[in-house]
């Protein structure tokens, strides 16, 4: 399907200003009966860029993700393009590689088994996608861990198992909401880390959903904070920290000074949705 | 994990055995003590002596029973999956049979049986269809039950791997849905023997109901029980055989 079309060489990533996006919302909105969750939404994603978004609960970054995930239809009179072609949001099922808050992992498979749920749906023999998935097993820290089912893995592992399902689905874009938000602290920052990692040898394209500002800072290439419902982007800060990141950098000075200035924007967004459900 | 399953398995098997045993010691000890008549209770010595005079006969009739009770039980769950495979996929026919099929369910399915008997016969035609009936509606309503337990957020998971409505149903709908639909089955194993059985009572050619009926009419009660000794074996084994499937290939839930 979509993976004929691959990344042109001669476009720089990280370039993300000028170049064109892997794909752009123009104006989407979308409303829920009397609800508006989305309003004017502007966002356009780089080749190979890692875009995270942050915002109060509540801001429609969910119905962001679902509308990219091809789940949900926008308002009409949006823009949506894909790699410069208008689409609607139902076209974009099967063409992105999709991991939600919760693992999702399904009790009656095991790790492997998991692991090539997307392959399979797209009509992938078993045999070669775990052989696809064998392969990958040590990257994500799971090998000898193949033939365990979920309830015998640990938060962490179950999580790196839906990371693996996401990876082995490959897509251009691949949309990440909270998937370290049920992890402690400690599993938290390892799993940060080693996403960058996965990530730079991969070089795929991420939007990450996060409520964690250092988290959207520490990975992310670009941090959209959005506004308060009806959700749009208020703040586009670029992330300019070099590659690779290590993991003091989150003591430097120029990553207080981000996240101070992110903050100040989540904050601000954070008591105009409290006095809106306070009245 | 399988072995620790077996020697909990094997050791309430012991437990059984060893309980019915004692239930018979019991029986044995009062009947003969209290010398009850053979109507009210023969002794076990005497049912047992007259299974093993009239085994033939006995085990010609359990295996029509069994016969008639498997035949019904795997139309009835075959019927009943599908109908709520089927109720699942289109949302509108729900709203009509759902309210249907319990109301339906809430009378004894027994009280159709002289209907069924006038429609198909006094052959083993009329108790398939009986036990069929009583079988797909529970199957028909845990498998439903089943499939409604799935997560919205799973199925929109693999939708987003472009999944179709088919491919949902099957990799993730059903499985979902397993461990109640075999829990229906396994109550359905005991009911299939039960409906069997009564209607058999009710007219039929042959069959434990129909040798129960016939030994009461001729007042030969050590029958009767020898008859319903068999009838418990048969439910027993069939029961423990489904139970045995579920543990083996049901092991998440």
């Amino acid at each position: 399907m979509s993976s004929t079309a691959k990344l042109e060489p001669q476009e720089p990533i990280g370039a993300y200003a000028a170049e064109r996006p892997l794909i752009e919302l123009r104006n989407v909105s979308k409303t829920f009966g009397s609800v508006k969750a989305l309003s004017d939404l502007e966002v356009a994603i780089q080749p190979g860029e890692l875009v995270t978004v942050v915002g109060p609960s509540g801001c429609g970054k969910s119905t962001l993700f679902n509308i990219l995930a091809g789940l949900e239809e926008p308002d009409p009179g949006n823009i949506l393009r894909l790699k410069g072609k208008s689409s609607s949001a139902s076209d974009l099922l099967g063409k992105v590689s999709f991991m939600p808050q919760r693992d999702l992992l399904l009790p009656w498979r095991n790790v492997i088994d998991n692991a090539i749920l997307a392959l399979e749906v797209e009509g992938m023999s078993r045999t070669e996608a775990r052989k696809q998935a064998r392969e990958m097993l040590p990257e994500f820290g799971l090998a000898g861990f193949e033939a365990q089912y979920p309830n015998q893995l640990s938060g962490g592992m179950r999580q790196r198992v839906a990371l693996m399902r996401t990876f082995l689905f490959k897509r251009d874009l691949m949309l990440l909401d909270e998937p370290f938000g049920a992890l402690d602290a400690l599993t938290r920052t390892m799993m940060q880390r080693w996403l960058l990692d996965v990530w730079q040898k991969h070089k795929r394209t991420v939007l990450f959903i996060t409520h964690d500002v250092d988290e959207a800072i520490f990975l992310g290439d670009r941090v959209l904070v959005m506004t308060a419902r009806p959700g749009k982007v208020k703040l586009e800060q670029v992330v300019d920290l070099p590659r690779p990141r290590k993991a003091d950098i989150v003591t430097s000075s120029e990553f207080i000074a981000l996240k101070k200035t992110l903050l100040e924007a989540i904050e601000e967004e954070s008591m105009k949705s409290f006095q809106v459900s306070g009245h | 994990m399988m072995v620790s399953m077996n020697s909990e398995t094997s050791r309430q098997i012991a437990r059984g055995i060893a309980g019915a045993l004692l239930l018979a010691a019991i029986w044995e000890l009062s009947a003969r003590g209290l010398k009850l008549p053979a109507y009210v209770l023969p002794s076990v010595s005497s049912i047992l002596s007259g299974m093993v005079s009239d085994a033939g006969n006995l085990f010609a009739a359990a295996q029509f029973t069994a016969a008639e009770a498997l035949a019904g039980y795997a139309v009835g769950c075959l019927i009943g999956m599908a109908a709520a495979v089927l109720i699942t996929m289109i949302p509108a026919a729900r709203a009509v049979v759902l309210p249907l099929a319990t109301a339906i369910n809430s009378v004894p399915v027994v009280a159709y049986s002289p209907l069924v008997l006038l429609w198909f016969g006094m052959g083993m035609a009329s108790k398939i269809v009986m036990v069929a009936i009583a079988v797909s509606f529970t199957i028909f309503l845990s498998t439903i039950a089943g499939l409604d337990r799935v997560d919205r957020r799973s199925v929109d998971l693999i939708r987003s791997f472009g999944a179709s409505r088919l491919a949902v149903l099957w990799r993730l709908r059903l499985p979902t849905a397993l461990p109640l639909i075999i829990a229906g089955m396994r109550v359905s194993t005991v009911r299939s023997v039960l409906v069997a059985i009564v209607t058999e009572m009710l007219g039929a050619y042959g069959g434990l109901g129909w040798v129960i009926y016939q030994a009461v009419l001729q007042i030969d009660f050590v029958k009767v029980w020898a008859a319903i000794i068999v009838a418990s074996a048969i439910s027993l084994a069939f029961f423990g055989a489904i139970s045995f499937i579920e543990r083996r290939y049901v092991f998440w839930k």
